[in-house]
């Protein structure tokens, strides 16, 4: 009896899987883009993990210490569709509904939300800990380029 | 597009608005006094007290929703569900803020007022208030202490189970998240201990307490005891713990929470109860598979609940079973379906509620009320990223999840019953 439903609902599902395309795909082709942070940071490379974590808001303090302030996109922007699945390997929504949860569950908070390169730059550059992702062609000296291992 | 523009307000509350207006207000007054060079000095006015600096970590968020459902013969969720013209009675209003005044405390704090049906009747309540101190924090991993109110962490979904924007569908699969227990299961005071270690492996993660279940309150007293009786309940000491463990960034997700809930009766003059105890022991296992369009989401419980030594009834011990298999597809970022199979017996000894119905004359025609299966099928419009729009159509086989509050007469129910249900949601 259940084994039926379900397989009702995943031929539904593959049926949906097959007849859509997904408009999201158009958004790998991006110009080129760094992670960049405030020059405060010290850190010059940085494990995927810890760049998970970071952008996870689970990681909150760098090495020396300082308190890490997360910059991103909404979630539909390019930019932060292509980041979050070939930096972080999540997609947007993931990322989403953990800050949800940790928002709505008081165990964690929220990035900053920047509407605009323009604001990324400023922003990133202007706080201290600051780390958010830029295209290269918007990001100049104020802020320095992260490499990850 | 303009819409968007609301998420970059996030972060600014009422006082922070206030706090930049006042500072604005005052410096353009003294901005102005610099202009009157002629003016004969004046005595040298007490200086104004510094503001205080807002901090620029303090966030602000909320959501509020309502709901409108509707169903079939005479079984009422939340309200007069079954009437013609439905019930509205189902409403979730929340603010909450957190600050981190240094970088390994953070303060939180949820109020919260849920409406929904008789059980629920919306008053505003501490859904949680902590204080969490990360005590170790390194590249890898980090160890940390909660305390104050925290949410049980119980399942995926127990911990935000009263924000629309985090559940899968309008209603969290009964099964499992049903009202009766809700009360026990939802949040406790004490102190809880959470770690976490990330590796090329995945991540693995834990948090566990010692705790007081909230039990205090005529409905957490009808939810437990199925009335109204002159003693009290009070909380004893209570366990609470979860692993998660989350492969590739959470493309897979598994968890394993267990928590033992311990609760007294404290009898009242002339009651015919004597001083019990329950004990409520739940153990759930979930698991998710996350990919771009869609996600499969199963959970498994296994909940044990025992009365002892009431005296008018005899000691209860049973295990209760539920389990629910989901399915999630995005069809853009804005629109979403899913569909559910749910399933649930209070006695895991007695699915059909054959054994129940048999025991007492009074029962019969009632076995019914001992198990659901519910398929739902749900769509989701995220109109903007602060506006939610929700449609969803439950078939239920059996009435163990509806509340007797809503349906004071067990016996007018029918087994076989539809839901549908309409739900709008605003968040910042």
């Amino acid at each position: 009896m259940i084994t039926k439903k379900n397989t009702g609902g995943f031929i539904l599902l593959l049926c949906l899987l097959l007849g859509i395309n997904y408009p999201i795909s158009m958004a790998w082709a991006i110009e080129p883009y760094e992670i960049v942070t405030n020059p405060s940071v010290n850190e010059k490379t940085l494990p995927k993990s810890s760049l998970r974590a970071i952008f996870g808001m689970r990681l909150h303090t760098w090495p020396d210490g300082t308190a890490i302030r997360v910059f991103v996109m909404p979630d539909d922007a390019p930019l932060h569709v292509a980041f979050s699945k070939e930096k972080l390997n999540v997609f947007p929504y993931q990322l989403r509904s953990t800050w949800d949860r940790l928002v709505f569950s008081g165990t964690g908070q929220a990035p900053d939300t920047v509407m605009s390169p323009e604001e990324m730059l400023a922003r990133v550059a202007n706080t201290p800990g600051a780390i958010g992702y830029l295209t290269k062609s918007k990001t100049d000296g104020r802020v320095n380029v992260l490499e990850i291992k | 597009m303009s819409s968007r523009s609301n998420s970059c307000m996030r972060k600014h509350s009422p006082g922070a608005i206030i706090v930049i207006a006042l500072s604005a207000l005052l410096w353009s007054l003294s901005a102005q006094a610099d202009k009157l060079p002629t003016l004969p000095m004046l005595p040298k006015l007490p200086t104004l007290p510094k503001l205080p600096p807002l901090p620029h970590n303090l966030q602000i968020h909320g959501f509020a929703s309502q709901s409108w459902l509707m169903s079939s013969g005479n079984n009422n969720f939340f309200g007069k569900s079954s009437s013609d013209s439905g019930s509205f009675d189902f409403r979730e209003l929340g603010l909450n803020a957190s600050m981190r005044p240094l970088t390994r405390l953070q303060f939180s704090a949820q109020m919260l007022s849920r409406t929904a049906g008789e059980g629920s009747p919306g008053n505003v309540r501490l859904d949680f208030g902590f204080m969490d101190y990360t005590y170790f924090s390194g590249e890898s991993s980090q160890l940390g202490i909660r305390l104050g109110r925290m949410k049980t962490p119980l399942g995926f979904y127990n911990d935000t189970r009263d924000v629309p924007f985090t559940r899968p569908s309008i209603l969290l699969p009964q099964s499992i998240y049903f009202d009766r227990t809700r009360k026990l299961a939802l949040a406790a005071d004490g102190v809880h201990l959470y770690g976490e270690h990330r590796s090329d492996l995945g991540d693995v993660s834990f948090q566990a307490g010692v705790v007081r279940p909230l039990v205090l309150g005529a409905e957490a007293e009808a939810a437990v005891l199925g009335g109204q009786f002159p003693g009290h309940l009070a909380p004893e000491i209570s366990y609470t713990g979860r692993v998660n463990y989350d492969l590739d960034g959470g493309r897979i997700r598994f968890a394993v929470s267990a928590s033992q809930l311990n609760i007294s009766y404290v009898p009242g003059a002339g009651d015919i109860l004597q001083a019990g105890s329950v004990r409520f022991t739940p153990l759930i296992f979930s698991a998710q598979y996350n990919a771009e369009r869609w996600s499969l989401t199963s959970e498994y419980a296994l909940r044990r609940l025992e009365y002892n030594n009431f005296g008018a009834t005899p000691n209860m011990d049973f295990y209760g079973e539920s389990y629910y298999f989901q399915g999630v597809y995005r069809f853009t970022p804005e629109w979403e379906g899913i569909v559910r199979y749910d399933a649930q017996v209070t006695d895991k000894d007695d699915p059909h509620g054959k054994k129940w119905a048999a025991e007492r004359p009074s029962r019969a025609g009632l076995a019914h009320t001992r198990f659901a299966k519910d398929i739902t099928v749900g769509l989701r419009w995220n109109i903007t990223p602060e506006f939610m729009l929700r449609a969803e159509y439950h078939h239920v086989n059996g009435t163990a999840w509806l509340s007797t509050l809503d349906n004071p007469n067990t016996g007018d129910l029918s087994q076989r019953w539809n839901l549908f249900s309409i739900l709008g949601s605003y968040r910042f």
